[in-house]
């Protein structure tokens, strides 16, 4: 388990941002996109979900918006998301989701918070297969391979 | 400034919906020596271009066609696609802010709430472009990645013939002027089957190319065809590169960018939104195409031969009709080259050339220019995929692909 640091100024975008200042800030690989991120190296068969290892971790408020949570529902690893939501450091994702959504506010808060709310800003994505590591500079995933590996 | 207001309205729209999109898209480096080979795409037109290139010195292991991947990055597009892009990137993302009405049209037509992702998202233009989507975006440069990464997209380093998306995530997918980068057939094709793979059962795919058939004309003449860069490489026995005639012959030198109609009408051009929505002609049918290019090398040795620099002429120009293979320049103002170190190397290198007349660094890109039908030709050869429009618009053909439903086989 690698170590993730939480640095001082993920702390403070923790807190409730003005607008201008959250429309400035860069964002950094989320939970959304990780979910679609698989190895692509030639031959890998064991290529989702990709393990993250992260150094650097911001939390950063995005506004709550239940209907694109239940059509993102459908197409999310679930397994992968809360795996990964674990180990960007937010353990309250249930193993399941509820079969009911509708009325479960609190619920899609978590899974608001799991797939929107946690970037990566550091850190590195790892092959399950071949523990190949693509790396996370400023919030920006290099999935590129190397000759080799195509 | 246009693109600061955007930006504002944008980021107020995005932060309503709660995502932002990101993308990125990067190509591959090639190695220059293998550029003959890599631009003829059928694996055969390879095999009699590796032949007859026997005599120039060209390294074994970028020789056999089999041993390359279609994955695998040609030299051609490493060197005049990606190191380009990376040493243009903030210039060119200054240039690129229209947005083509019929990319926005597609874009704004899907259902709220779709996930779009965007192979080849250059600058990020497009991403975001509607406020109640989720954008991710890819593009093979890094720098370019950057730029759209300060604007608050969520995008990541890609290469669009093998993106790193698990199948069917996607709600729809765009490639807006990225293929036509791509110097093989079958690399194209590839990209267009990864656009597929990656949306969902039903789900639409945009692409647009620059046409070979471009509404402006003269913008041709700005353009280096890719045979004189193969005359270069193929034309006299022995060493070709030594011959003097090939060397003080302006017409043979690839480096040698026609800067005679250099004018304002130029800078304008690339800098116009129209040119923002890039268009590129080209009229003749692929095949025919691949085959005044593989000829080329044999006649003009023999031509050479017989020292009939005529018949070289009258070769170049039957192959120029059938031209599909561009540089197309781009001309990075000296102020914009200081900032990255990329065109001091660039300039050493023979990458780039300076223009001091216009105060620039010239680059040129690389460009398979698309002719009528082909893109639905490369399309329909993608099993799972419909083409349910195509349209030609402002120099560019353009298609729509709906991937297969599941209950449709």
């Amino acid at each position: 388990m690698s170590i993730r640091v939480l640095k001082s100024s993920a702390t403070k975008t923790h807190l409730r941002l003005p607008r201008c200042e959250r429309a400035r800030e860069r964002e950094k690989m989320r939970l959304i996109v990780h979910n679609m991120l698989s190895c692509n190296i030639r031959g890998v068969v064991n290529k989702f979900p990709l393990r993250i290892e992260p150094e650097k971790v911001i939390v950063k408020e995005v506004d709550f918006n239940p209907d694109f949570l239940k059509h993102m529902i459908a197409k999310i690893d679930w397994k992968a998301l809360v795996d990964g939501a674990r180990s960007m450091g937010y353990p309250e994702l249930p193993d399941h989701p509820p079969t009911t959504l509708e009325s479960d506010e609190s619920f899609l808060r978590k899974f608001h918070h799991s797939l929107l709310e946690l970037n990566l800003e550091e850190g590195s994505l790892v092959c399950p297969e071949t523990g190949r590591k693509f790396s996370v500079n400023k919030g920006i995933p290099n999935m590129l391979l190397h000759e080799d590996e195509v | 400034m246009i693109l600061d207001v955007l930006r504002t309205i944008r980021a107020r729209n995005l932060q309503s919906f709660g995502f932002y999109s990101v993308g990125s898209s990067r190509m591959r480096d090639i190695k220059v020596k293998a550029d003959p080979r890599e631009v003829l795409t059928s694996s055969d037109e390879e095999e009699e271009a590796v032949q007859v290139i026997e005599s120039v010195s060209i390294r074994e292991n970028e020789v056999s066609s089999s041993s390359l991947s279609v994955k695998s990055t040609p030299e051609i597009e490493k060197k005049y696609v990606h190191r380009v892009y990376d040493a243009i990137a903030p210039h060119f993302s200054s240039t690129r802010f229209a947005k083509w009405p019929k990319v926005a049209a597609f874009l704004e037509s899907l259902p709220s709430g779709s996930v779009i992702l965007d192979a080849g998202c250059g600058n990020g233009k497009y991403l975001g472009l509607n406020p109640s989507c989720f954008f991710i975006g890819c593009d093979i440069s890094h720098p370019l990645i950057k730029i759209c990464s300060d604007k608050g997209q969520e995008v990541l380093v890609a290469d669009a013939v093998n993106l790193p998306y698990r199948e069917e995530f996607g709600d729809a997918a765009i490639s807006i002027a990225v293929l036509h980068h791509l110097s093989t057939e079958n690399r194209r094709k590839k990209a267009i089957e990864e656009l597929v793979r990656v949306v969902k059962p039903g789900g639409f795919v945009l692409i647009t190319v620059w046409a070979a058939e471009q509404e402006d004309t003269s913008l041709l003449t700005k353009w280096t065809p890719l045979s004189a860069k193969y005359v270069e490489e193929w034309v006299g026995p022995g060493s070709p590169m030594n011959s003097p005639r090939v060397r003080n012959n302006p017409f043979f030198s690839l480096e040698s960018i026609p800067e005679t109609e250099v004018s304002t009408k130029e800078q304008k051009a690339e800098n116009s939104p129209f040119i923002g929505l890039e268009s590129i002609p080209e009229s003749e049918e692929s095949t025919k195409e691949h085959k005044g290019e593989s000829i080329i090398p044999e006649t003009k040795s023999s031509i050479v031969e017989q020292k009939d620099e005529k018949s070289v002429q009258d070769s170049l120009e039957a192959l120029k009709k059938s031209q599909q293979e561009y540089f197309v320049p781009w001309h990075l103002p000296y102020h914009r080259a200081e900032v990255s170190g990329a065109s001091a190397s660039a300039l050493a290198s023979g990458l780039a050339k300076k223009d001091d007349r216009k105060g620039a660094v010239v680059y040129n890109r690389y460009y398979h220019v698309f002719s009528e039908g082909e893109l639905e030709r490369l399309a329909s050869g993608v099993g799972n995929a419909m083409i349910v429009d195509r349209f030609y618009d402002k120099s560019n053909w353009c298609i729509v692909l709906q991937k297969a439903a599941l209950n449709q086989d």
